[in-house]
């Protein structure tokens, strides 16, 4: 295979040329290191972060906000998004809080949570499920009233009753809707942690960040966003394994 | 087998169709032809209770689990694999699960869909998605078979070979046909009776043709037919009239 065939390693070559120009111009001093600490000083910070150990409970910290509250959000989501389909009242009050909810940035819940829960896990957990909840609702909401009437009809004229389309034809289609959606569910439940945790918090990915940037600390800032896009990145492979696997039926 | 009596469907405004009679015996095969727009596709949701129609009755002789309905389209369940589809209705019917298994490989046999069993519909062809939706609907043996321009979608040979096939299969069940169709030359050569509709609103059958063609029939050779030609003229006069609403005799 010649380079040509392969954007993987056209962009993993620009990545390295961009890096080995930042670290050039550094060193030559165009720029202030202060502001823009080369690449070589950040790996630095990130080996020593890994290395001492001090990065594993941050780490675990936010891991655990954010799964829990993709969790929980996950639940609360499909539950509501099911009643809301299922109950014209339910989705009559309903609806234009999740609108709301959808319409503005949600992550300046975060204060409101803080107060309420403390600075501990459960505001960040709140504010991860909150984000995740919302986009899972209409995922849910909407996979079930716009499920393909032809497949109903379909169903229908076989014999089929209520039983039997939600089985046969709700269920996966909300399915594939919810996993279609989980990447960035798992975005949003990451979102929803860090943040929490950078307006109030004692420890995590976001508390570090918060850390890094009250002591004007850039090559800890930019470590800290490296390790957190790494991460996510990671999480997302995982994800997108597990939608290939219980939608096998869309990637054939 | 099937007698609709003074139908009149419609989708709010004027009715689509209106004082609607139509009579099937059992185990003969109507075709439906008219105009698009002259509610051909509603008359057969009404039968199979999909669509209320406005007014009028629709009296059958078998129970509403002996009907079945081919659709237009080939509308599977993406998430099931193709003998899933086929068994699909079975299984509605709470048959064992072994009487399930059988039939179900049974019809996938018959529809030339050995070796296809465990794929999904996504990686059919046309031809073979049509193939799948018949099995379904055949697998539950209907005593009357309601279809809605099942090969309109399908290229010409691929029509011609699964028109054919499903034919033979309705002269040896002595099956009882409703078909809906654009197509004068699969009408006249599947049926014994065609039935000419108006042009819409308030669309009625204008015309009801006797196909003298003997049976068996084979799909080409009921075309070659000294009775074919004739008749396939006088349904484009039919259509003629009722494409061009101004030139109905006073």
């Amino acid at each position: 295979m010649t380079w040509r065939h392969a954007p993987s390693l056209r962009r993993g070559l620009a990545l390295l040329l961009l890096l080995a120009l930042w670290e050039s111009v550094s060193r030559l001093g165009w720029l202030d290191p202060f502001y823009a600490p080369p690449p070589s000083a950040v790996g630095q910070v990130i080996f020593e972060l890994v290395a001492e150990g001090e990065l594993w409970p941050h780490l675990g910290a936010t891991t655990l906000a954010a799964f829990a509250g993709l969790l929980v959000g996950l639940g609360l989501g499909i539950v509501l998004g099911f009643a809301a389909a299922l109950s014209p009242l339910l989705a009559e009050l309903l609806e234009p809080v999740m609108i709301l909810l959808n319409a503005i940035p949600r992550v300046i819940l975060a204060p409101l949570f803080v107060i309420w829960l403390g600075i501990g896990l459960a505001s960040k957990l709140a504010l991860a499920t909150i984000l995740v909840a919302v986009l899972i609702f209409f995922a849910v909401y909407n996979g079930i009233k716009e499920v393909d009437r032809r497949l109903v009809e379909r169903v229908r004229t076989l014999g089929g009753d209520r039983r039997v389309l939600i089985r046969e034809v709700y269920v996966p289609s909300v399915t594939a809707w919810v996993l279609g959606n989980f990447k960035v569910a798992v975005g949003f439940a990451f979102t929803g942690a860090v943040v929490g945790e950078f307006v109030a918090s004692s420890r995590g990915l976001g508390y570090l960040l918060q850390f890094a940037q009250s002591t004007y600390n850039a090559a800890l800032t930019i470590a800290l966003i490296v390790i957190i896009m790494a991460f996510v990145l990671v999480l997302f492979a995982l994800a997108e394994r597990l939608e290939r696997r219980l939608l096998s039926w869309r990637y054939l | 087998m099937l007698r609709v009596r003074g139908l009149a469907v419609g989708y709010g405004g004027e009715p689509v169709v209106e004082g609607l009679d139509l009579e099937i015996r059992t185990g003969e095969f109507t075709s439906l032809i008219g105009p698009s727009g002259s509610g051909k596709t509603s008359i057969l949701r009404v039968v199979t209770g999909l669509l209320q129609p406005l007014r009028g009755t629709v009296e059958l002789k078998v129970a509403p689990g002996d009907v079945g309905f081919l659709f237009q389209d080939d509308a599977l369940l993406p998430w099931r694999t193709v003998r899933q589809n086929v068994a699909l209705g079975l299984r509605i019917r709470d048959l064992p699960p072994a009487v399930v298994d059988d039939k179900t490989e049974h019809w996938l046999t018959v529809l030339g869909l050995d070796g296809f069993g465990d794929r999904y519909p996504g990686q059919l062809s046309g031809g073979q998605r049509k193939r799948t939706a018949i099995a379904q609907v055949l697998a539950l043996e209907p005593r009357l078979l309601l279809m809605d321009e099942p090969f309109a979608a399908l290229d010409a040979i691929v029509r011609t070979r699964l028109s054919q096939e499903l034919l033979a299969w309705v002269e040896r069940d002595h099956l009882t046909v409703l078909l809906v169709t654009h197509d004068l030359d699969e009408a006249i050569s599947a049926s014994d009776v065609v039935c000419v509709l108006g042009h819409g609103p308030r669309a009625t059958i204008r015309a009801r043709h006797i196909v003298e063609i003997p049976r068996p029939r084979d799909v080409l050779g009921a075309r070659r037919h000294p009775a074919f030609g004739p008749l396939l003229q006088r349904l484009w006069d039919d259509l003629a009239v009722e494409l061009s609403p101004a030139q109905v005799a006073p």
